[in-house]
């Protein structure tokens, strides 16, 4: 009895549109409505800024209990009682008006607007009831800015709904853009022109419900309903943040952030959004290749277990070293060993220097599932503490869940010399600076989480995190870093650097690993199975061709060890521009596309295993690590401990 | 009486077979005899020009999304002063059925239809049309209207110095 009470208080009883809601204490009443399923039209409201109350297009009319008459939903609490209705003749009238007012000033530019297709604005315009345009009059016109290479700006489309300066200002801390102006002349800008300095600038192309901020990478190339897409994660850091690539005729065009609440919530970082679009790069390798002449996959396969046995028969074993990296995707990652196997080599390598080797297997020992910190953890900490880590560079999206936990009072501590406070800065916050962990005082407050970059942190410090109390968030090289350190971890992987200049190494496997050219050389047999144009690829006697994370399903290992499966946008090839001089499309017709005989790592892998006598299991994710073969792409992911791996769990 | 309805019956249908005897045939003696199509009538289709001579297409894609058999295919682009247009366009006139929907979605009226029905071809590819075969120098059925007159984003001419445009406003002004 007292539990109904209970759940009585807080989740007070509703009616919306004659359907019985039970809706958590303080949320919205379009929220409410949004969670069976009734969508009532808005623009200002967003789940992850809140209300504004700017737009007034979410009205609907309240019939019975509290509050009565015509009310704007977003800005209205739930309340035991409430009768709510959205198709209320009022409520309706109210909406279409509003929506006509907001059009008064729209341009006439659909066809030459980005947004066209995928804009919030055209559809509630059309769901709100103002299909004609009545208003012939004059509109209001502003002057654009230069944004920077990375956004266009259109001001003439803005509808004042705020949400760009919400999100600018108050959730990613920025400070050179803003709202100016007054009345009628309401302007959503930078103080004068310049590229924007936040590191989450380009969420604006995303938050705008309308066409004022556009991808500029992707200007003019396509329409929504021609892309293709796919659920994916991106490869920029070990953050893991879930993003749709966008691609139209073979060809990456743009990134745009995808939801999951457990990772990045609606948001990307610039960097990842706006990084180099590497599986368009002309350079790419697409064909197998042996000394530099093209070959089929049978005849490099052949060559290079046949020179790197010669290799092992001539040096004896571990003459030959298999490089993984911490951009394999999992499923070749989980292969190396068994090519290290059939090569007489010890341990694939993973990590450059003997140092990150240590504290990349000092992070996943610590990551068990009650030290390890996720982002939740990261936005709900009482106290902060970056140890030697630049996020910009390492992972940038803690960065604004650090400022969300800043907001709340967290205080930041910036510890050691390789955690500027520029950062911080970045994002709006005042951090302290600390020269060692030790000066922490994270015991006094409640929830303390330490965030500590592998690339400069001491091993010995890492290895000692957890005595702090604290939760721990490390960051890896790459977006399956921790995948890779758990897998190093476990075979004893020693440090690439140290091997490849010791000179013992007189045959090298890199696979989707980035070597600095100047270890390469010397080395007799170098074989490289890469998408990417690397200096191992160009310095290899053998080349064969894999495909990019565009291009294959996989599974990325996130820092806090969520497994996460990423799906295939492109079909591999040659992109469509430029295979014809006149400028279009070829006018023959093929089978395959030109270019397209890619390969994902763990397939090469797998292949090689086989041909050198080794037994290769069926699917790449196989044996302990069966249950990540059917992650959901669009789902959470899954968590794997450092020490809690999959089949102890 | 059903044989007097028989009859009837019959001189009645002999009446019309008579009467059609004596009329001026209807049919045309094509293809050295050629009718006039209407303006209306839906053939070949071209891309058009404004009246000031610019490509009215601006490569937005509602063509090829409203045809029902997938016979458009364009790739936009940006070109100097900011003008969108199509860098390579393409109709596959095998396919296309001559619903005139794409002429129907175009918002700046330059995709049109012609009564130009003559379109055979010996070889299938000669039937796939390329910008260059597509693009004309006129108008069309609409010689005047002009899409970036009334876009309202200062392309052609100045912000604010279009149709329905009030010159830009000024941020830094404080008068109500
Ligand atoms: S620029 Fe976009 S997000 Fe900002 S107020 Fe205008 S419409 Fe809203
Ligand atoms: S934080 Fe890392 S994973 Fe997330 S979008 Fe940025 S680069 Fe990509
Ligand atoms: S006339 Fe119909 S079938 Fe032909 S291109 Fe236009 S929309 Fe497609
Ligand atoms: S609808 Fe008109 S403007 Fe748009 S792409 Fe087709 S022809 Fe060009």
């Amino acid at each position: 009895m007292r539990e109904c009470i209970f759940i009585k208080v807080l989740m007070p009883k509703l009616i919306i549109d004659k359907r019985e809601v039970d809706a958590p204490e303080g949320v919205s009443v379009l929220e409410a409505a949004q969670s069976v399923g009734i969508v009532i039209p808005h623009f200002c409201w967003h789940p992850a800024l809140g209300k504004a109350g700017a737009c007034r297009v979410c009205a609907v009319k309240m019939l019975d209990g509290p509050v009565k008459g015509i009310q704007m939903s977003c800005m209205l609490p739930v309340q035991e009682g409430m009768v709510v209705s959205t198709t209320d003749p009022d409520a309706v009238a109210m909406r279409r008006q509003v929506i006509e007012w907001l059009m008064i000033n729209h341009p006439h530019d659909c066809p030459v607007c980005d947004e066209g297709g995928e804009c919030q604005l055209q559809d509630f315009t059309i769901a709100g009831g103002h299909g004609i345009r009545r208003f012939d009059g004059p509109k209001r016109t502003h002057v654009n800015q230069y944004l920077g290479p990375n956004i266009e700006h259109e001001m003439n489309r803005c509808i004042q709904c705020y949400r760009c300066v919400r999100f600018y200002q108050e959730h990613a801390g920025g400070s050179d853009f803003g709202v100016m102006g007054s009345a009628g002349r309401v302007y959503f800008g930078r103080f004068e022109h310049g590229p924007l300095e936040s590191p989450f600038s380009g969420n604006l192309v995303d938050i705008c419900p309308t066409g004022v901020f556009t991808d500029r990478t992707a200007r003019f190339r396509a329409r929504y309903w021609d892309y293709d897409m796919a659920p994916s994660v991106c490869p920029g850091c070990s953050v893991g943040c879930n993003i749709t690539p966008v691609a139209r005729y073979r060809e990456l065009l743009k990134i745009v952030a995808r939801r999951n609440d457990r990772v990045n919530g609606w948001f990307i970082c610039d960097r990842g959004r706006f990084a180099p679009k590497e599986a368009n790069d002309p350079l790419r390798p697409r064909t197998p290749l042996v000394d530099g002449r093209e070959a089929s996959w049978e005849e490099a396969e052949d060559a290079l277990l046949r020179r790197l046995n010669e290799i092992v028969e001539l040096y004896g074993e571990g003459s030959v070293l298999v490089v993984g990296s911490s951009r394999l995707p999992f499923e070749g990652a989980s292969l190396l060993p068994l090519l290290s196997g059939v090569l007489s080599s010890g341990a694939p390598g993973w990590f450059a220097t003997r140092r990150e080797t240590r504290a990349a297997h000092a992070a996943v020992s610590l990551m068990t599932r009650e030290n390890g910190a996720s982002m939740a953890d990261v936005m709900n900490a009482g106290c902060i503490a970056i140890y030697e880590s630049d996020l910009r560079e390492e992972g940038p999206m803690l960065l604004l869940a650090v400022r969300q936990a800043w907001r709340r009072g967290a205080p930041v501590l910036l510890v050691g010399e390789h955690s500027p406070l520029e950062q911080t800065r970045a994002v709006g916050i005042e951090a302290v600076q600390l020269h060692y962990m030790e000066e922490a005082p994270l015991a006094i407050f409640d929830r303390p989480v330490v965030i500590a970059g592998t690339k400069h942190g001491d091993p010995e410090v890492m290895a000692m995190l957890d005595r702090t109390g604290a939760r721990i968030a490390a960051l890896f090289p790459g977006p399956n870093g921790f995948g890779a350190a758990l897998l190093s971890a476990e075979q004893g992987g020693g440090p690439v650097g140290a091997a490849l200049a010791s000179g013992r190494v007189k045959g090298l496997v890199a696979v989707e690993a980035d070597i600095p050219a100047e270890l390469l050389e010397g080395i007799p047999v170098v074989a490289a199975l890469d998408w990417r144009a690397t200096s191992a690829v160009q310095a290899a006697a053998i080349v064969l061709p894999t495909t990019a994370p565009v291009e294959s399903d996989g599974t990325y290992v996130n820092f806090e060890g969520r497994a996460q499966k990423f799906c295939r946008v492109i079909r591999p090839g040659l992109p469509v521009k430029g295979l014809d001089p006149a400028g279009h499309p070829p006018r023959v017709h093929e089978a395959a596309p030109p270019g397209g005989d890619l390969r994902p790592a763990w397939r090469v892998i797998s292949d090689l295993v086989r041909l050198a006598g080794g037994t290769p299991p069926e699917e790449p994710l196989s044996g302990r690590w069966a249950r990540l073969a059917g992650l959901d792409p669009e789902g959470e992911g899954m968590v794997l401990g450092g020490r809690v791996l999959p089949n102890d769990a | 009486m059903r044989v007097v309805d028989d009859i009837t019956a019959i001189l009645t249908g002999l009446w019309t077979t008579l009467k059609h005897i004596l009329r001026r045939p209807v049919t045309v003696q094509y293809p050295e005899e050629k009718r006039t199509p209407s303006p209306r009538y839906r053939a070949r289709i071209i891309l058009t020009r404004d009246p000031d001579g610019g490509e009215r297409c601006v490569a937005c894609y509602l063509c090829s999304a409203a045809c029902p058999v997938d016979c458009i295919s364009m790739q936009a682009e940006e070109v100097e002063g900011g003008r969108r247009r199509a860098a390579w366009f393409r109709i596959n006139f095998s396919r296309c059925i001559f619903c005139g929907l794409c002429a129907e979605a175009c918002p700046t009226t330059a995709i049109q239809m012609t009564p130009d029905y003559e379109i055979c071809k010996r070889d299938v590819m000669d039937l796939v049309f390329e910008k260059e075969d597509l693009l004309v120098a006129h108008g069309g059925k609409d010689a005047r209207y002009n899409f970036y007159r009334h876009a309202g984003i200062g392309v052609t001419q100045p912000r604010g110095e279009g149709a329905e445009e009030r010159p830009p406003v000024d941020v830094r002004g404080l008068l109500p």
